[in-house]
């Protein structure tokens, strides 16, 4: 890229969709704003969504906390695509529980007292959940560096994230494989959650998702 | 059965009127020919209902007494108001004549002097020691014709016009001159109260303007004339006080225990030649206050506008809320037609409705921000833009990069954020677009879009593309953002460029025009917002509540159409605090309310005409 003119980084109205933040890669060392790190995150998906392994290489002196927050946040936002498709298919008489295999209920934790919440409802009460909790200002005040007492709650947000996937897989077949091929994004939750050790493997209930998914051992150690 | 004619005796022996010791007797008398009739007859219930029936009877007559008393108190005062006026009319014709006598002795003069030349020496002598003398009798005379004698010259010459009519219907100028005076002693006495009645009905305006007038007739001797003027509006006045008193009378009748309480009141009304007792308030300092209150209530519009306007500009916008709730950049910000809610869209592919009076009670998460009451999920890319639909309608418009255009029907604000699933908010899907839509207006059901795929783009020949185009809620003037950091206006008749200036550091990017029109709010790359007063252009106060993502820092701006509020989105967080860098919303109050205009009505129909 030509660095002698000055390129702006910036959607003009009346872009193009395919233009949408298509603009040339910007390295992590010239982020010079608060919001490096998901810019960076969201540069390399947008690049490459299935290449797990750039999008979750932690640059070097990031710290852990900020870049599993960033991280999240993210899953987060991409689940709201899983979720408008199962909207039209997850229907509350339908699936009125939240369940994976026949093993478990899960219960909703958005209410004061858990609540057995059909699975639409669940879902969407957990990603409410999860964009408040993230976005406290009591837990993360800052995107620049996270208390070591908040990376704590991001495992049970993960954990409730990760039944969302599962219900889809189990009961939403299609809709899955479809947003999948897509996103990666179950694969790269569950790469994720292994590599950074915040989901115990026992509960990682999906089978490896697809063969070719190649490079990345630590997932495939995880799940065989 | 029995106590229901116990009732009926009662209420017979109350027709009957008369006395009440025989009634009473009677009473006993009918209760013991029951009573040796029937044996249980008369229940405690109904002798006590006789009694209060008997008590109540007793204080309407009572009350009934209280206003004829008053009405007495009110005659005294009005006879001694009256004498008073008198006296005081006494005094003024003595002056009068004298003054008269004075003006005459110099015309004898000075036709002395024209006449008689040599004996203008001997005449100017001789009319000095007598004017002295004439102006050592009345002091003010002196100090009215420095001040005001001049102006007055050509009155006086319509009195002395006037003057047999005025003896003519000297006894009309009494009834008259009292009714000023009585006037006068109220605006001494209780101006306050005068101008409280002025302000309480707005028919009796002409009235205070004549205690006022009036009082500086009585300061400068120039009543006669005014006085005639002031006749009819008088007489008008008396009627108005009888038929009020008589009003009065019936309400008492009514409601007599509320005139006994207010009785004092009611002398104190009586004595001021009317009004409605029942308005009035015990605390004069409260009185006074509502006064002040009033009279300025009283000012013509163009002076309140002004005053607004002014008040406007010395109050500042603070930030209120923050809303933290998306994953990414805020693309936009609608509020809602009438409530205090807004909605936002998001690069996170959602929008969230927001209820800015039902802060969430702190969720273990919440904290003191707005929790986002909904979370629209339908589209599948970015949303771009927002509009909110008619007012009652509660419908809202969004579209983005997935070039669909989204139809919600506003869940209710008091409804819980996790409510299970309702499919019905998700109105219908409009798929006209082939790429990413950019703009919505919306207006009586219908929306306009203009997309990146090329159709129904606005165009306004300018050196810079315009990334936002305001229409004046009243005004044929357009306002539109451009990238060059410039904001211009235009004539929308002529479709000339009436003005151009440089806003912003960066890329102005929002644009929001105040419902009066008489502000203007931008947004730009630069992170600031600003609030430029329309007439001078000058900006007015500046907010810097956002952090820049990549390149891009705020991306709307917005004023509620109806509630003191201001809305900003931006791709970022808190001034306040420097490390927090969330996609959030600043937000502002102000006190001041303004009215409702649609901009997107006239947005629309420029675009229609264009």
């Amino acid at each position: 890229m030509s660095d002698s003119v000055k390129i702006l980084r910036r959607n003009r109205p009346g872009s193009k969709a395919k233009d949408f933040c298509r603009w040339p890669d910007q390295p992590f060392e010239e982020m010079d704003n608060t919001l490096a790190v998901q810019q960076l995150i969201q540069q390399t998906i947008r690049k490459d969504p299935s290449n797990l392994v750039a999008i979750l290489k932690m640059p070097e002196a990031q710290e852990e906390g900020v870049w599993k927050y960033e991280h999240l946040r993210q899953f987060c936002m991409e689940l709201n695509g899983l979720t408008v498709m199962l909207q039209g298919e997850c229907k509350p008489e339908i699936c009125t529980q939240m369940t994976a295999t026949e093993q478990w209920i899960f219960l909703c934790a958005a209410h004061k007292t858990p609540k057995e919440c059909p699975a639409i409802d669940y879902t969407r009460h957990t990603l409410d959940g999860a964009a408040c909790l993230l976005n406290s200002n009591k837990y993360f005040p800052s995107r620049v560096s996270v208390r070591d007492s908040s990376v704590g709650k991001l495992g049970s947000v993960c954990r409730r994230v990760y039944r969302i996937f599962s219900h889809a897989y189990f009961h939403h077949r299609s809709i899955f494989d479809a947003f999948e091929k897509e996103t990666h994004l179950c694969k790269r939750f569950t790469y994720f959650v292994t590599k950074y050790s915040i989901i115990s493997k026992e509960i990682l209930i999906l089978p490896n998702l697809d063969d070719e998914v190649p490079i990345n051992q630590p997932v495939g150690e995880s799940e065989a | 059965m029995k106590i229901p004619t116990a009732m009926d005796d009662s209420s017979v022996s109350h027709h009957n009127g008369g006395q009440v010791g025989s009634e009473l007797g009677v009473n006993v008398n009918n209760k013991q020919n029951e009573e040796s009739s029937q044996s249980v007859q008369y229940s405690i219930p109904g002798i006590l209902h006789f009694i209060q029936h008997e008590w109540a009877r007793f204080e309407l007559e009572r009350s009934q007494w209280e206003v004829d008393r008053a009405e007495f108190e009110a005659r005294i005062a009005f006879l001694q108001g009256e004498r008073k006026g008198q006296e005081n009319l006494k005094n003024d014709l003595v002056r009068r004549i004298k003054m008269l006598e004075y003006a005459l002795k110099q015309e004898r003069a000075k036709f002395h002097k024209l006449k008689y030349g040599v004996e203008l020496q001997q005449g100017d002598m001789c009319p000095p020691p007598e004017e002295q003398s004439e102006i050592g009798y009345t002091d003010t005379i002196l100090d009215i014709r420095s001040n005001r004698v001049r102006t007055l010259l050509g009155v006086n010459s319509d009195d002395q016009a006037e003057d047999p009519n005025y003896r003519n219907c000297e006894k009309q100028h009494y009834s008259t001159n009292t009714a000023l005076n009585r006037k006068m002693m109220m605006y001494d006495e209780a101006a306050y109260r005068e101008q409280r009645r002025k302000g309480a009905s707005s028919g009796y305006n002409e009235e205070g303007l004549s205690v006022q007038d009036t009082a500086a007739v009585f300061a400068n001797f120039e009543f006669l004339a005014n006085q005639e003027m002031d006749m009819d509006e008088i007489e008008d006045i008396e009627a108005k006080q009888s038929h009020h008193s008589s009003i009065k009378g019936e309400e008492v009748d009514h409601e007599a225990e509320e005139v006994i309480n207010e009785l004092n009141m009611l002398t104190e009304t009586e004595a001021d030649g009317g009004g409605q007792g029942d308005e009035y308030v015990d605390e004069k300092p409260l009185a006074l206050g509502e006064l002040a209150q009033l009279t300025v209530s009283n000012e013509p519009e163009a002076y309140d506008v002004a005053g607004a306007s002014k008040e406007s500009f010395r109050k500042t916008w603070n930030p209120k809320y923050t809303l933290r709730s998306h994953f990414d950049v805020v693309r936009a910000v609608a509020f809602h037609p009438t409530e205090p809610a807004l909605v936002t869209a998001s690069e996170d592919h959602t929008l969230k409705l927001w209820n800015l009076q039902r802060t969430v009670p702190a969720k273990k998460s919440a904290g003191l921000d707005v929790e986002p009451l909904y979370t629209f999920r339908a589209h599948t890319a970015p949303v771009i833009c927002l509009a909110m639909g008619a007012p009652r309608t509660e419908e809202c418009f969004s579209a983005g990069v997935d070039g669909t255009i989204r139809v919600w029907n506003l869940p209710s604000l008091t409804a819980d954020p996790y409510d299970p699933y309702d499919a019905s908010v998700q109105g219908p899907v409009l798929r006209e677009h082939s790429d990413a839509v950019w703009s919505l207006a919306a207006a009586a059901g219908r929306v306009l879009s203009s997309s990146a795929d090329g159709t129904s783009v606005l165009r306004v020949s300018c050196p810079s593309p315009a990334s936002r185009v305001r229409c004046h809620p009243s005004l044929p003037v357009l306002v539109t953002a451009h990238e060059d950091h410039h904001i211009r206006f235009w004539d929308a008749v002529s479709g000339r460029c009436a003005h151009t200036m440089v806003a912003h550091l960066d890329a102005v990017t929002g644009l929001a025009l105040d419902p009066n029109g008489i502000f203007l709010l931008s947004g730009s790359h630069d992170c600031s917002v600003r609030l430029w007063n329309l007439d001078t252009k000058t900006c007015v106060q500046e907010i810097t509540a956002h952090r820049k993502k990549f390149d891009e820092g705020i991306l709307d701006v917005a004023f509620h159409p109806m509630r003191p509020y201001i809305a900003s989105a931006g791709a970022d967080g808190l001034a306040k605090n420097l490390c927090q860098n969330r996609p959030s919303l600043c937000f502002t109050k102000k006190k001041n309310i303004l009215d409702v205009l649609s901009t997107f009505v006239l947005f629309f129909m420029y675009k229609i005409n264009h």
